[in-house]
């Protein structure tokens, strides 16, 4: 399949989840499909450099705050 | 397969046929850097044969685009080259997930990163060396991929980077990107960015063809 090929899939949302969803989706001035689309990427990036042993920080420097955060 | 789009050869001032391929993969990135190493090389030494000081050698002398291979396992890393009588004449990197816009009219929506853009090392300009570009154009090929591909992500063309200082002036004047300013998370590049308008206005115009 090359690169631009797209397929189709059904996604099943509780109500919850299709509300956030909407909501980055407006958000972000995106389609649902690119937000989760972006959600994908970014979960694969995340996974692929934990697994080489880094680790994901958020920090608020106003704050002085940091908290790592744990991927499953 | 690709994308027809034009050049210019720099010594006749004609237009030539180039194609844009969208896709390259990691061996693409190990072909060119073996192409480009050598004249990378060759350059080093005409440079250091003519003591031309560091800091007015090509900024992206020392970049190694098989190093960069990796990243293509990526979603959101995407490689494009531009190709021309029979050889790779300019490639460029792009990230589609974790970049959003600093322009405040357009702030915290998604755009498309440029992460590396480079031509080859036969297509610069060195002054000191009294060299000259064999193709022309290739820069502003790329960077309305970079559009068109933010356009086709929903991202409404808006696109950003961090420019080498010898870049500035083509984000800037040629492109008309905004300049939002060094960026010290960055070493401080200067950082710029298309706002949608921005984009627009550099597609309508040709993109600086």
């Amino acid at each position: 399949m090359s690169t631009t090929e797209r397929r189709t899939m059904t996604l099943n949302l509780t109500e919850a989840e299709m509300r956030v969803l909407e909501a980055l989706a407006e958000k972000k001035d995106l389609s649902k499909t690119a937000v989760l689309r972006q959600a994908l990427r970014l979960y694969q990036l995340i996974e692929h450099r934990t697994s080489q042993g880094e680790r994901l920080v958020l920090e608020d420097d106003r704050l002085a705050k940091k908290a790592e955060v744990m991927v499953l | 397969m690709g994308e027809r789009v034009q050049v210019v050869e720099r010594a006749s001032g004609q237009l030539v046929e180039a194609t844009l391929h969208e896709g390259l993969t990691t061996r693409d990135l190990e072909v060119i850097e073996r192409s480009w190493a050598a004249h990378r090389a060759e350059l080093v030494a005409a440079l250091m044969g003519a003591g031309v000081e560091r800091r007015l050698w090509p900024e992206s002398l020392h970049w190694d685009w098989g190093r960069k291979a990796p990243l293509l396992e990526l979603l959101l890393v995407n490689a494009f080259g531009v190709a021309c009588r029979g050889g790779w004449q300019a490639v460029m990197m792009t990230k589609t997930a974790g970049y959003d816009a600093r322009v405040s009219s357009e702030a915290g929506k998604p755009l498309v990163y440029v992460d590396f853009v480079e031509t080859a090392p036969w297509n610069w300009t060195i002054s000191e060396l009294g060299r000259l570009p064999v193709f022309k154009g290739l820069g502003s090929v790329l960077i309305r991929r970079a559009v068109q591909q933010s356009r086709a992500e929903g991202f409404r063309g808006r696109v950003g980077l961090h420019a080498l200082p010898q870049a500035e002036r083509f984000y800037g004047q040629v492109c008309g990107m905004t300049r939002v300013g060094p960026d010290a998370a960055k070493q401080d590049l200067v950082y710029f960015e298309f706002t949608r308008q921005q984009a627009d206005a550099f597609i309508s115009g040709g993109g600086d063809r």
